[in-house]
Formats: C-alpha cells, structure tokens, sequence
C-alpha cells in the first residue's frame, strides 16, 4: 500500500531584511496510512513550519523553496490551488496550538465546526448540526448540544482542543497534523487530550504528524518518532527505538532531559540534566552538523560537512558521524 | 449578553444628564447679565424682569439647571427671541435634513472605505497599498469645507450639473433629492472614509495575522471567504467603535457642510442664530445635537457586541 | 535612535520638511510677503494673479498672496498654543486621576467623559458662541476641545506603572509625590503623548480654519485662511484663485503634520504594519 505522506527533502525558507532564516532545511520523513508519527524538537526548531509547508500555508515571507510532499503519490507542491482546498480539511486536516486564538471569537462552536463539514460534503444545515453533536460527544464534551451554540470563550481550554480534535476529524481525513496540540494546555488534562486524539484516530484509519516538544506524551501514543534539529531530522525511528537505543547525541540529550520520577541507587533524587548552549539561530547555521557546538561527543570532522543517514537498524536511522552501522545509507 | 446590554444602557442616563449639565454651564459662560444677552439690547425693563423670572435668575445655580431640566424632559426647549416660536419645533423641522446628509455620508463613505480598507490589508506592502496611503494621508488633510466649495465651483457652477443651493427632501422625490444631496454629501464623506479605511486595513492586518485566520485556510476554505467571513467580522469591531466617534465629525461637519451649500438643516440654524444671538436656538441646537451624537455611540456600543461577542466578560 | 528610524522613512522626512516649510514662512512673513496683509486698495479690487500679486486680490483689493502667507502665523499660533494647553491641563489631570484613584480619579474623567461625548467641531463652535470670537478664545476653545484625549493617555500610563516596584522604592527613600509623578511616570507616556499631539496640531489648523470659515474663529479683518475663504465666497464663481490659494495652504500645513505624524507613530509605537 503507499504511503500516506512523503517528503522529500524538503526545504522551505524566510526571507526577511536579516538574511534568509532557513527552517526547513531538507527533510524527508514518511508516513504509512493510520501511522502515528511523532514529531519531536526544541521550539524553533521546524516541526511546525514542515506541517504548514504540507498545507502550503507557509506563513509570509516564507516560501517553499524545493523537495517534493507526496501524499498518496501525489505531489502537493505541483497542485493548483484549487486543487489543494479541495485536500485541505477534507484529506489532510490540520490542529493548533492554541485553540483560543485558533477558534474563530466571533462565531460559535457550532457555526465552526459544520463550516468544512458543509463545504466538503454539501449537505444540509440540520444534517451538519446532528454529526457535529455527535463527534463532540465522541471528543467526550458533555451535553454537547448546549455546547455546539456556545461561542469559544465559553469553553474551557481542554473543551477548545478537544472541540477542535472533533471538527479535525469530523470528515475522517487520511492524516491529520497536530501542532502542539497540548502545549497551551494544562499538564494534567494533556494526556487525556492526546489520549482521544490517537484512539479516534485509529479508529477512523487517519494517520497522524504529531508535532511536539514533549516527549513524554510521545512516548505513551505514537508508533514512530523523528526528532528535529535546526531545521533537520537527526534520527527517525520505531519509538521503542528512540527511546531505548538513541543514536545521535541530541536524541540522547533529549532523553536525560526528562525528570525521572523515583530516586538513585544511592538514595538521592536525580539530577535534572540540562543540554549545554542554545539552539542556534535558523540565520545562522553552524557549518557542516547543525549540533556540532552542542555536541558532547563530536569529533574533528563534525564541521567539515553535514553528516549522510546510516541505518541502524531496520526502520531506525541516525544523522551522525559517529555512527557506523552497515554503512550503508538509507533511502531518503 | 442581556446583561451587557442593560449595562450599557444604564451608562446613558447619566450621560445624558452630564451633556445638559455641560450645556448649562457653556451657557453660562457668556459674559454680561443673561438677562439682557437673551432679549437683546432694545429690551425693555419688563422683558428683562420676565426672563429674569423664565430664567430663574434669582434662584441659586443648581436650582436654575433643576428648572431647566425640568423643562427639557417635557420637551420645552426653549424659545427663540428672534421668531418666538419654540426652539424644539424649529429643530423638529430642520433635523431631517442634518440626519439625511450625515446618514447618507455615512453611507457613501463606509461604501468606499470599507472595500477599500479590506483590500489594501489584502494587497499589503504592494504599490497598490502604497497609493492607497497616500490618499488616506490626502483625505485627512484637505478641509471639507473648502473641497465643498471647489466641488461646488466645478460640478455647480462650470459644469452646471448639479444645484448649487436647495434641497428636496429624499422621501418625496428620491432622485431628485439626491441631486441636491450628492455633492455636500460626498464633501462631508471623505474625512470619515479616509479614517475608516485607514483603520479596517490596520484591523484587517492585525486579524489576518492570527491563528484562526490561517486555521480557516487549513479547513479548505476560499481566500475571499476567509478575508470577508473570518476576518471581516472580527476586524469590523474596533472599526466599528471608530465609525461612531467619526459620527461626531460628521455632525460637527454638517454644520460647515450646510453653510457652504445653503442646506436648511440644524447646522445652518445653529450658525446663523450664533449671528443673531439667539441664545435659546444656539443652546438648544447644540444640546440636541450632542444627545443624538450620545445615542448613536450607544447604538454602537451595542452592536459591538454581535462583532466581538467576548466583550461581556470585559 | 529615532533620528536614525526617521532617515528611512521618506514620508515622514517630506512631512517634516512641510512642517519646517511652514515654519519657516511664519516667522520670515514680513520679508516674505510682497504688500501689507490688511491693506486696502479700493482701485484693484478682485484682480485676478498678476506678476505684481501673486494669487491676485480680494473684494478690497487686498493682497491674497500676503494675506496665505501671513495667515500661516495664525494657524501654526493656534495649534501651537491650543495643543500646549492641552497637553499642559491634561498631563496635570490625567496625573492627578491616575495616581490618586479613588473619587478623585472619578469626578476627573466622568468630566473628560463628557467633554468626549461631544463631537469636537460642536464643542468649539459652542465655545466660540458663547464666549465671542477673539483669537485667545479660539485657543482655550479648542484646547479644553483636546484636554481628554492627553488625561486618558497620561491616566492609562500612570495607572500601569503605579503598581511597578520602583515606584515603592522610590517612596520609601522619601520622594514626593510630585517627583515621583515627574520623574518616573511621565517618562512613560511620552511617546503616546508625541503621536497624540502631532495629529492634534493637524485637526486644529482644520478646526481653525473651519470656525473662522464660519465667523467664529479668529476675528477679521486677520488673515486667517478660512477668513480669506469665507470673504471668498460670495466672489468664487468668476474669481476662481480666491479660494483656490487658501485651500491649498491650509491642506498643504496639515499634510505636513499628518505625514510627519504617521512616521512619528509608526516609529514611537511599532505594529508590525
């Protein structure tokens, strides 16, 4: 079967009057149909700008500058704009960050909600109404007939992103990207939000981009994970994988990252780990490995150049120069 | 929602009650005996007695507004010392021209501006923003009352297509009423457009840049139903809000407007009583004027709310 | 740092040249002017622009080109002054509400209030009306017109602030309230203040013009340019260069502010336009 979604080294930039921010800087990642892709990276490091780039809806003045996003084998980049309202929302869905500020303030719930339901399937008003109470009462949103008439500051911030998750879904699309879809929320109610995203999801067969910083949240939901460096992926692979055997230095620093609960052999509480320098500035990119100034482990020849993928295992490769593996590179 | 719209409509009574006490105090400011300013200097002793009565003169300042007031909630706004008729009956006559020409300058500007401003924000940073503004900045800086009479010199006078004076009014013979309307109308209109359009296109700008607007894109949506349903209504708010100061501009520029193109409406009565002193007029002039500025910001604050329905919690 | 932001904004450098352009021939009239503004010349009554009279002469024969040049002395006294006063009464009341609260703060802008809830033409006209038409009147007029405006700006900066720590460490070492309310606050808000008082010099030269155009600003026989467009009137229709002159120097002087002001906001208070 083909895959849902591939990029192909992908690059999309900014151009302002500080010079040419470089966000997307050649990726390439696939996603299999109801795969559950995590996205992982410090912020600014491109995740979000990749998923609009599959959208074309790159904000100004950025703009796709080469690569190629199939999805099922067709080339995004090469469709007319008509054709591409035609996917969004409909196969390819997209959620955001804030839900406040992603819901319209001025129209309810409801009006939002039947809006790409209508404009896809044209159907009628009362039809839209009744799926829409219905997936709302799927997303878990009590009396969701009350609710549908309720505008956005009504709802409380867990209510919004679950309301969004429902209208991402509503059409069963084929993927849907999910920018930090938890990172406004509180930390007690991600999990739970996450948790009815990746199980409605299954169910419909939609694969998911999940975009996040947080790699607990990852951890629990998604099949794969890729993590992004400065505008890179650095490692891909099956998420047992990523969490048992990273490669790349960074993986492995995202990794001591996360506070562990419980305390040491010797009776004191771990120390929480922090990664060395910042994330370099997307105008400004270190020559040859982008993490090279970071890297505890790097080498003399990490700045010559940019590092060829290796495969470590079967579906588990690494940017690095340390890595050997076969050697042999793997495709894409 | 109720409750935000009972709220603002308690906030109009003391409103309302602070115009008049302004009113009162403007006229208070007059130097010399009020008395002798309101009958005129061939008085005689018993005129100047019996409005010094009307007046209240004798009475303590605060018991003179309680008089006055009083009068004005009946409707009693005072006689005019020049015809002797009842001021509210001369304002009833003249108000419908000012509200045709305030209204249909409002009309005719959002016409332009609005448009305007939606695409300017649309094509930002082109020339075509660019030209338009330059003609915003144009827009504010020509006076109204001299665009008037240039207007009034080219199409009146040289082209001979309009009337230069008279005015019929639009219920009874619509086309023929806006001949005489279009030109004063159109003169009064520009300030307001430029204002109008400047501040949708900032609007849009800013509304344009959220979330919600490229989440529409994301569903599928057209770009001119994300940029007239999504973003329209949510930049139309703070537009709104300045749509009604400017009604303001338009009502203090109908006064203008109506000297220079001989309307009969309130604002030529209110000049022409100034020339004439007659005090009664000019106060009751300018405080009817005032309340309706009052109550179209009210009407304005109310359908604030259906733009931006967050205002309730603020 | 202003002056450097100032060089790249073409706009706002043309309106700053118009403003100096203006100034310049306010201070220079006598030298400027080719006849006595209020002169009359019963013989060369409504003489249409010649090499001896630039934009001709009016039903007295009185020099219109002298007559723009001089008026631009009333028009840049006017909204100098006017906006002074403004400034100068709203800083102080908008301080005061700000920073005392309570009834104070109350009784200042429920008065601000209703001084808003008037349109600013109406307001000055009633001024004018009532307190007859002199040249300082015309000032005060349109000042107490503009005071809200500069006490909402100072009250808003005033109010943030307050709460800020520095404001208590300052008290504590003992400073009045008047050095703190000087020193710290006003600082603040002088941006707004700019911007506000900018556009607000342009809408007096307009709303000075426009009262005297109704006989109710500056008094003639003064040259005020909407004095010389209203003598216009009656003459325009064979006597097009009356009112063509003086319309283009009052849109001329306020263009410059305008433009001069937009760059000024643009600068002081940066959106991402």
């Amino acid at each position: 079967m083909e895959a849902t979604l591939k990029i192909e080294e992908l690059k999309t930039f900014f151009q302002t009057r500080e010079g040419v921010a470089k966000a997307v800087n050649g990726v390439s990642l696939g996603i299999e149909p109801g795969m559950i892709l995590g996205v992982v990276g410090e912020s600014g490091c491109g995740k979000s700008v990749t998923a609009f780039s599959v959208l074309r809806l790159v904000p100004h003045p950025g703009r796709i500058v080469s690569g190629r996003v199939l999805f099922q084998g067709r080339d995004l980049l090469r469709l007319p704009e008509k054709e591409m309202r035609r996917i969004r929302g409909d196969r390819i869905s997209m959620i955001f960050q804030e839900p406040m500020i992603s819901l319209n303030p001025a129209f309810t719930v409801g009006d939002q909600l039947t809006e790409a339901l209508r404009l896809h399937r044209r159907i009628g008003r009362a039809e839209a109404r009744a799926k829409v109470i219905g997936m709302l009462r799927q997303v878990e949103i009590p009396a969701p007939e009350k609710r549908i008439d309720d505008y956005p500051h009504h709802l409380s911030g867990g209510m919004r992103q679950r309301a969004m998750i429902a209208e991402a879904l509503l059409l069963n699309p084929d993927l849907l990207l999910a920018d930090e879809p938890t990172t406004a929320l509180d930390v007690t109610i991600q999990a739970q939000v996450v948790e009815i995203m990746c199980r409605l999801a299954r169910e419909r067969g939609t694969a998911i981009m999940f975009i996040t910083h947080n790699l607990g949240l990852v951890a629990e939901s998604a099949d794969r994970v890729a993590v992004m460096y400065a505008g890179k992926i650095v490692e891909e692979g099956g998420v047992r994988d990523i969490f048992e055997n990273a490669r790349h230095p960074y993986t492995r620093g995202l990794m001591r990252s996360l506070p562990l609960p419980g305390r040491r052999s010797d009776g004191r509480s771990h120390k929480l780990y922090e990664m060395p320098g910042v994330v370099p500035s997307l105008f400004d990119l270190p020559p040859g490995c982008a993490f090279h100034p970071r890297c505890p482990e790097r080498e003399a020849g990490c700045h010559r150049s940019e590092p060829p993928w290796r495969r470590i295992g079967p579906g588990h490769r690494v940017s690095c120069w340390k890595e050997g593996g076969d050697g042999t590179p793997a495709q894409g | 929602m109720i409750r935000y719209l009972l709220r603002r409509l308690g906030y109009l009574i003391p409103t309302l009650a602070l115009v008049a006490l302004m009113v009162f105090f403007l006229t208070h400011l007059i130097p010399g005996d009020p008395a002798v300013v309101m009958m005129g200097p061939d008085a005689t002793q018993e005129d100047l007695d019996s409005a010094r009565q009307t007046l209240g003169l004798d009475q303590p300042l605060w018991r003179q507004f309680g008089l006055w007031m009083g009068s004005l909630l009946q409707g009693d706004f005072g006689v005019s010392i020049h015809t002797h008729r009842p001021v509210f009956q001369s304002i009833k006559e003249r108000f419908p021209v000012t509200i045709t020409l305030t209204t249909l300058s409002l009309l005719l500007s959002l016409l332009f501006s609005l448009p305007a401003g939606v695409l300017a924000a649309a094509y930002h940073n082109t020339k075509k923003d660019y030209l338009f503004m330059l003609g915003t900045i144009l827009g504010v800086s020509v006076p109204g009352f001299w665009l008037g009479l240039m207007a009034l010199l080219v199409f009146s006078v040289h082209l001979g297509l309009i009337p230069s004076t008279g005015f019929v009014p639009l219920w009874i013979d619509f086309w023929e009423g806006l001949r005489f309307m279009i030109l004063p109308s159109l003169t009064l209109g520009v300030y307001m457009a430029a204002v109008v359009a400047r501040m949708t296109r900032s609007s849009m700008l800013e509304v344009l840049r959220l979330e919600y607007v490229t989440h529409a894109r994301a569903k599928g949506l057209g770009e001119w139903k994300v940029m007239t349903k999504h973003a329209l209504k949510n930049a139309f708010a703070p537009t709104l809000t300045t749509i009604g100061l400017q009604y303001g501009m338009l009502l203090g520029g109908a006064v203008v407007t109506e000297t220079v193109f001989s309307l009969p409406g309130l604002g030529k009565y209110l000049v022409t009583s100034i020339y004439m002193r007659d005090y009664p007029v000019v106060q009751g002039c300018i405080l009817f004027i005032a309340l309706v500025y009052v109550l179209i910001n009210m009407v304005v604050d109310l359908l604030y709310s259906y733009f931006d329905p967050r205002i309730e919690h603020a | 740092m202003v002056l450097r932001k100032l060089r790249k904004n073409r706009l706002g450098q043309i309106g700053l040249a118009v403003i100096a352009l203006n100034v310049l021939v306010a201070l220079l009239a006598p030298v400027i002017a080719t006849h006595d503004p209020l002169r009359i010349d019963v013989a060369n009554p409504a003489a249409p622009p010649s090499a001896k009279s630039f934009f001709g002469t009016d039903e007295y024969g009185r020099d219109i080109f002298s007559r723009v040049i001089y008026g631009t002395r009333i028009s840049l006294f006017v909204s100098l002054f006017s906006v002074l006063f403004a400034t100068a009464v709203g800083v102080v009341l908008g301080a005061v509400a700000g920073y005392y609260g309570g009834w104070v703060d109350n009784l200042i802008m429920r008065v601000m209030d209703a001084v808003m809830s008037f349109p600013a033409i109406l307001l000055a006209i009633a001024i004018m009306a009532f307190m007859g038409a002199r040249l300082m009147n015309v000032v005060i007029a349109l000042g107490c017109v503009y005071v809200p405006r500069f006490a909402r700006i100072v009250r808003g900066s005033v109010l943030s602030v307050k709460q800020k720590e520095f404001v208590e460490a300052s008290l504590a070492l003992g400073n009045g309230d008047a050095t703190i309310i000087f020193r710290h606050i006003l600082p603040n808000c002088l941006a707004p203040l700019i911007v506000q008082a900018t556009a607000n010099l342009a809408y007096a030269i307009l709303a000075e013009s426009a009262l005297s155009f109704l006989g109710l600003g500056t008094p003639p026989p003064a040259p005020s340019w909407g004095n010389i467009l209203s003598e216009a009137r009656d003459f325009m229709l064979d006597n097009v260069w009356m009112t063509v002159f003086p319309g283009l120097a009052i849109t001329l002087a306020v263009l410059g502010f305008n433009l001069f002001g937009d760059a000024l906001r643009d600068i002081l208070d940066p959106r991402l336009n």
